[in-house]
Parts: structure tokens; C-alpha cells; sequence
């Protein structure tokens, strides 16, 4: 899967993560792919929440030595 | 997405359009200046349109129209009050009181005068955020030119009893000045009852203009002009009127009625109830008696999560509401109005403040709630907080 925004907030806790995410969906064009990639725990909870309330797409979540991923489409 | 709500009224609220349209020929046909009045017609015509904004802006207030004088806003009006009568009082008085839980606009101008020799007393609140007018009787000296208090506080919608503080003042002979930026139109205040020596009044927060604001002087108060250039406002605060702004404001007053008053305290309770009834571990922030309550203010915590999640949560399902948690703006301290009344970190950084106003309708209320409380039951299932 090929993101086209990637949004780094690795180290940033709440609500960075959140704010930083919602910048870039408005920005993005609708169908683009966004990776927002963080380590706050509470953050990888609420950006799929903030994703169902914003009527997006969830494409999946994944994680790796505690780093997780998240990808969106517009 | 549905339609938004908007409840960050005592941010700001929505200029009626019935303002903006009495405006707009003061920026297209009407554009002259009112000082130009000994020099043609359309400066005539402005003098009159601004002395016609003044004297509506007086009458709410049962004030003389001569003792208004427009301001860029509430900001400005505070900033003239404080540092006004401290220099008119230099060398011969030092020292003033401020509540703790005033307004930035206060409190910061208060903060300078300290910076320059002049001695403060920021007077406690109790956990309503309530002033004691005994308590400001009692740090009354002889050294004393001003208390300030404000109406409604900003955040929680506290309402002072500034009848008692005003008359404390006036024994001691002290000046007294009140904050009424989110009171006008809302609440009465008649200065024939409560003499205040000044009050501070905003536009935008009665469905005016943006950048018009004004200060009541009392006539006979000792108060320095601040800003020099001209022979404005009765030779009280120099710059080009702000003829269009004014109108804006004078018809925002205008258009007050006091069932808009009643309708918002309505929504004000059905919101209250919704919250503390639906909503399992909320806590009420302010005056618990809303009748001491700005009307359109309800101010809550809800335990165990954070305001500013709660916000952004709300905001993505369409509704508009601020938060007393300071993380936004990256400082670690959560609001002072909060911290004042004694509050925890916790308690602080968790309060949410809806702000109604007459825009809004009952029927936004249920879908609030809902929503507010979809938001809380989700953001504690992942809450670190037990």
C-alpha cells in the first residue's frame, strides 16, 4: 500500500497526534492514502475514532516494536 | 456531516445579519469621518450616526451617552481602566485589587502596573469562583484607587455580586470598574443602582462587529488619556472613529430583547440537566445557583479524560466548544481561572465550556448531549486514568 502523505508524530503525545492527523486530511485530496505514524498508546486508540467520526476509511493499523501505523484514505 | 453547532459564544458570536446590513453604507456611501463634522455633510451625517450608536450603547446601560466612550473592544476598555486611573492617580495613590480570576486583559495590564511601581492585591475566589465583597473590603487601604471585577467570568460564567462590591468601594471612596464584556444586553445593569465608575463593553459578544468596544467613565473620574494623537472621544482616547463599527454595535444592542435572555437560560438548564443526568462523573464548574450564572454558560468535567480530546472529538462530529485545558497552546499550566477556585490539574484540564447564545436552538441541545456523551464513554474505554 503506497501512502501518499505521511504524518510523523513518533514521541508526541495527545492530543498532537490527533491535531496533526486532521491537518492533513484537510489538505488531502479525497482517495489519497495518509500514514500517520506515532508511539503514544492513547493516540493509536482515538485516531480510528476520530476516522469513524469523520466518515473516512480505515485501511489498517499496524505496529512494530511499538511504533504503529495507521492508514487512512480521504 | 450535519449541520454545525456553534456554543463558543463567550468567545465570540455570530454578527446578526441585520448588523452587518445597517453597516455596510458606512464602508460604501456614509465613509466619512465623524470629526470632519464642522467641515461638510457626510462628517455631520457621521457624528450623527456614531452619537446615534453611543446613546443606545448608554441607554442599555441607563448611562449619560457623553460618559461612552468606543474603544477597539473589551481588551482596549480594560487596558483603559487599569493603566487610565493609574496615571491619573501617580504620585498620589499606589495601589489597586484585582479579582484572580479576571480577564487576561486585566490581569496582564495589572501585572505591568506592578512592573511599574504600582502595588496589587489579587483577591482570592472561592470554589464557585465567587469574589467576597467583605474580602475586598477588607484589602481596601488608603492607598487604594481601583477594584476591578468582572460581571461574568469568561470561563465559568460566574456572576459577581458587583451591587455589594460597589458599595464597599464607594465608602472608602475607591473607584470600581467591571468587566461586563459578556453580561451586556444579557443581564441588566443599570448604573443608576450600581454606580460602577467604569464598565467594559464589547461588540462581538452581543452579536456585533469584530474591533468596537466600549469604556463607561463615570463623569468626574480621575483617568489619564492612554492613546494620544487627536481630540477623539471627548479627548479621551485619540484615533479615527470607527463609524461603521459602532452603528454595527449600537444595532446589535438594538436588537436585544429580553425574552432572548430567557430563551437562552432555557437551553442553559435543558443543556445542564442533559450532561449531569446523561452523563455518568460529571462535575459542574462555577456558580451551582444558576440564577448567579451567566446565562448562557455551562461549564463541566467529566472525570477521568481530558478536555482537550473531548474538543476535538466534538468539533469532527460538527460541534463547537473550547476547553480549559492549556495543552493546545503547548503550556503545561491549565487554566487559571480554574486553578484559582482550587481546583485539580485534573478537574481543570478536563473542563469543556459550552457557550450558548440566542443562535442557537432547543433542538441542538439532545443532539449535544448525545454526542457529548458518545464522546466521554469512547475516550474513557482507552483512558490511562482510572
Amino acid at each position: 500500500m503506497v501512502a501518499d502523505i505521511i504524518v510523523d508524530v513518533t514521541g508526541e503525545t495527545c492530543p498532537v497526534p490527533l491535531v496533526e492527523m486532521r491537518k492533513a486530511v484537510m489538505k488531502a485530496d479525497k482517495g489519497k492514502v495518509i500514514v500517520i505514524r506515532g508511539t503514544h498508546g492513547a493516540s493509536r486508540e482515538e485516531i480510528p475514532m476520530a476516522v469513524d467520526s469523520l466518515g473516512l476509511k480505515l485501511l489498517k493499523t499496524e505496529e512494530t516494536d511499538g511504533v504503529w501505523q495507521i492508514f487512512i484514505e480521504r | 456531516m450535519q449541520e454545525r453547532i456553534y456554543m463558543d459564544n463567550s468567545a465570540t458570536t455570530r454578527t446578526d445579519p441585520a448588523v452587518v446590513e445597517a453597516m455596510i453604507p458606512y464602508f460604501t456611501d456614509q465613509y466619512a469621518v465623524a470629526s470632519s463634522q464642522f467641515s461638510h455633510t457626510p462628517g455631520i451625517q457621521a457624528r450623527e450616526a456614531l452619537d446615534q450608536a453611543r446613546a443606545i450603547i448608554a441607554g442599555t446601560m441607563h448611562a449619560d451617552p457623553e460618559s461612552v466612550v468606543f474603544t477597539s473592544g473589551g481588551t482596549e476598555s480594560n487596558n483603559l481602566a487599569l493603566k487610565g486611573t493609574a496615571w491619573a492617580f501617580r504620585g498620589k495613590k499606589d495601589h489597586l485589587i484585582v479579582s484572580k480570576t479576571v480577564h487576561n486583559s486585566v490581569l496582564h495590564s495589572a501585572q505591568w502596573l506592578e512592573k511599574q511601581g504600582f502595588r496589587v492585591t489579587y483577591a482570592d475566589v472561592d470554589d464557585q469562583g465567587f469574589v467576597d465583597p467583605d474580602d475586598i473590603a477588607g484589602l481596601l487601604t488608603d492607598q487604594t484607587f481601583l477594584v476591578s471585577v468582572q460581571h461574568a467570568n469568561h470561563e465559568t460564567g460566574t456572576l459577581q455580586d458587583i451591587g455589594a462590591i460597589s458599595d464597599r468601594c464607594r465608602k472608602k471612596e475607591v473607584l470600581f470598574h467591571v468587566d461586563a464584556c459578556r453580561t451586556l444586553t444579557m443581564i441588566e445593569l443599570d448604573l443608576g443602582t450600581i454606580p460602577a465608575d467604569l464598565v467594559s463593553v464589547s461588540s462581538h459578544l452581543v452579536h456585533g462587529p469584530k474591533g468596537v468596544g466600549a469604556l463607561y467613565i463615570r463623569p468626574d473620574t480621575k483617568i489619564q488619556k492612554w492613546q494620544h494623537g487627536g481630540y477623539h472621544e471627548f479627548d479621551r482616547r485619540a484615533g479615527t472613529e470607527n463609524v461603521a463599527g459602532a452603528v454595527g454595535f449600537g444595532k446589535a444592542v438594538e436588537l436585544t430583547k429580553p425574552e432572548h435572555t430567557e430563551a437562552v437560560r432555557d437551553m442553559q438548564k435543558d443543556l445542564l440537566d442533559g450532561l449531569m443526568s446523561g452523563i455518568e462523573g460529571t462535575v459542574l464548574n462555577g456558580a451551582a445557583d444558576l440564577s448567579r450564572r451567566h446565562p448562557g454558560n455551562v461549564n463541566v468535567s467529566f472525570n477521568r479524560i481530558e478536555g482537550e480530546s473531548v474538543v476535538l472529538h466534538l468539533d469532527m462530529k460538527g460541534i463547537s466548544v473550547i476547553t480549559g485545558s492549556a495543552c493546545f497552546s503547548r503550556s503545561l499550566e491549565p487554566s487559571y481561572v480554574m486553578m484559582a477556585m482550587g481546583f485539580t490539574h485534573e478537574r481543570a484540564h478536563g473542563s469543556i465550556r459550552f457557550t450558548l447564545s440566542r443562535f442557537n436552538r432547543p433542538d441542538e441541545i439532545d443532539r449535544v448531549v448525545e454526542s457529548s456523551r458518545e464522546v466521554v464513554e469512547a475516550l474513557r474505554r482507552i483512558s490511562p486514568l482510572k
